[in-house]
């Protein structure tokens, strides 16, 4: 798999997502989209798969109540039955409040952990920052230069209509949803 | 950018649909007052009730436009007339709730002077709870709300039709001060006309629990109404998934939202379970009443919520439509479920008398709210915000 990537820089919202599109539609296969802000409609313009982070955080919602529920259950009714105010031990609807708070519990902190996890960031790693202007006010769009067919003059012309400021070619990416980038040291 | 070469397109129903819609209502109208004649122990509940619904919606509307001012949202420019134009029903609404006035001696136990003079519990509420006090306040709240109402969305107009940021200004600052009075005014409202209906009864959250109810069903409606227009071809350049998405997660959370405070309610009721409170949840949970009681929380929150869950089901038109339809459903539920157990106490019957002001309700409200809408542009096109509310493309280069 190949490593190197065109980037092109842009400088309005409207013209990186009319720009991501058209090269999608063309065709081409997008790294990575550099934003200083989320773009509303980037992830249908680069034809991003739905995240399943969402499933994590219902089956971990799911399984935290369940746990609790049960936990509740377990403490007030089997292991030490304690009378209170002469309602049945399986009180349900005095249950509910703390499974509430614990499904909300897991539901929050995992989807977190599984976030961190999925994107593999963790304590001490070192920062990445290749374009420092896609934390202010530029819009860098990451194309896989697939084969020696890759025509940059052409993608230039492509994206005349979208104001491309700047193209810069064999760029290394430190990160992206791509299993073949490298890791960036420098 | 501007959105100067935007066409203001101009929303023309049918004027046989209309016909219909008003024939139906008066239909409902005549089939009303036929049963106030006839059956008044019963009729003059479910007029109340479907005056408080189309209240609900209409203040719901404005209660919708004062959020979108307070917190300069821009987004929702482009369905603002919508619930601009929901301040119909608000007049309406409140005009039937005047009307069920006269039934009040029908309506509330504590209207008639023997009882309370024989009982300890109310005769402590009579500072409260007496006639003149009573169709006072309910003028008060009324004349409050449509004060407020009528100058936030004639400003509101006006800066949609002239572009004038003064107008935007002067609704902002009357949006911020009825928020604040609808809060209050509307919680001892819904005390006023539901709560004393059980004059022993009490619940501190039933403001809030109504508040909610109501605001949901004005979100469906105007997510509804957005929906029906985009499918009759009004807007559909304009209004996209994004717009879908944002009125089905306010429609989530609220209805969330009202679970939690229904739950609240109970929680409370239960744990304490003392005659006085226990006694509203006892009448509601047995016989055919409980079947009420799940259909109401089921219909309110547990369809809903699971069907609105996903992103992607926000966004899905016919989707989103059978959930607006179930809320609103579900809304006439809640009130019947709050409303006619006291009149009704045995087991909840639904026939023509239940239902008849509510089919006067309903077509009546989209007929005036077709009605406002047809009046002017269906979208505010020199509001200053509209550019936020639009797909990117149309300002593309």
């Amino acid at each position: 798999m190949n490593n190197r990537y065109l980037l092109c820089a842009f400088e309005r919202e409207a013209d990186i997502l009319s720009a991501t599109r058209l090269a999608r539609e063309q065709g081409y296969k997008i790294a990575d989209v550099y934003t200083p802000y989320a773009v509303h409609g980037l992830d249908e313009a680069q034809g991003v798969k739905p995240s399943k982070l969402p499933w994590i955080t219902f089956a971990l919602g799911v399984s935290g109540a369940i746990a609790k529920l049960w936990y509740q259950l377990w403490t007030s009714a089997t292991s030490w039955p304690v009378n209170v105010g002469g309602k049945p031990l399986k009180s349900v609807p005095a249950f509910v409040p703390v499974t509430f708070e614990i499904m909300v519990l897991f539901a929050g902190i995992g989807t977190v952990l599984a976030f961190f996890v999925v994107s593999k960031l963790f304590p001490g790693k070192k920062k990445f920052v290749k374009f420092e202007r896609a934390t202010d006010n530029r819009f860098y769009l990451a194309l896989e230069e697939t084969d020696a067919a890759f025509d940059v003059a052409k993608i230039e012309r492509m994206f005349l209509p979208y104001h491309c400021v700047l193209t810069s070619e064999n760029v290394e990416l430190g990160y992206a949803g791509d299993r073949g980038a490298r890791e960036n040291r420098r | 950018m501007n959105a100067e070469h935007l066409q203001s397109p101009r929303f023309t129903p049918s004027p046989q649909l209309m016909n219909n819609l008003r024939l139906l209502s008066i239909l409902g109208a005549v089939v009303t007052i036929i049963g106030i004649i006839f059956v008044p122990e019963r009729e003059w509940a479910s007029m109340l009730l479907a005056g408080i619904f189309l209240l609900g919606l209409g203040i719901a509307g404005v209660v919708f436009i004062a959020i979108q001012y307070v917190t300069n949202a821009g987004w929702s420019t482009v369905i603002r007339r919508i619930p601009e134009s929901m301040l119909s029903s608000l007049v309406a609404g409140a005009l039937i709730i005047l009307i069920a006035m006269a039934g009040i001696h029908h309506l509330y136990p504590w209207s008639d002077s023997s009882l309370m003079g024989s009982n300890p519990i109310l005769k402590a509420k009579e500072g409260w709870l007496n006639v003149p006090f009573f169709i006072g306040r309910t003028v008060a709240y009324i004349v409050i709300w449509l004060l407020l109402s009528t100058l936030i969305i004639k400003n509101s107009i006006r800066h949609g039709e002239e572009g004038e940021l003064r107008y935007r200004a002067k609704s902002k600052t009357a949006s911020a001060i009825f928020l604040v009075v609808f809060a209050l005014t509307f919680s001892l409202a819904s005390m006023d006309w539901i709560m004393s209906l059980e004059p022993h009864w009490y619940s501190t959250i039933f403001g809030v629990y109504n508040i909610i109810g109501a605001f949901v069903s004005g979100l469906t409606s105007i997510t509804l109404i957005a929906l029906i227009l985009k499918r009759k071809g009004y807007l559909t350049e304009y209004l996209t998934g994004e717009h879908f998405h944002n009125l089905g997660k306010l429609i989530f959370a609220f209805s969330t939202f009202w679970m939690y405070i229904w739950f609240s309610q109970y929680l409370l009721i239960w744990y304490s379970n003392i005659p006085e409170e226990v006694t509203y949840m006892v009448k509601r949970q047995h016989g055919s009443w409980l079947i009420f009681t799940i259909v109401n929380v089921l219909f309110n929150w547990v369809i809903p919520f699971f069907a609105l869950l996903p992103s992607w089901t926000k966004k899905h038109e016919g989707l989103l439509l059978r959930v607006c339809i179930i809320l609103l459903l579900g809304r006439w539920i809640d009130l019947f479920w709050m409303i006619l157990p006291p009149f009704l106490p045995d087991a909840p019957v639904v026939n023509i008398w239940e239902l008849a002001p509510m089919f006067c309700v309903i077509p009546g409200f989209f007929y005036l709210m077709f009605k406002s809408l047809a009046k002017r542009s269906i979208i505010p096109a020199k509001d200053t915000m509209l550019v936020e509310s639009l797909p990117l493309y149309h300002f593309h280069g």
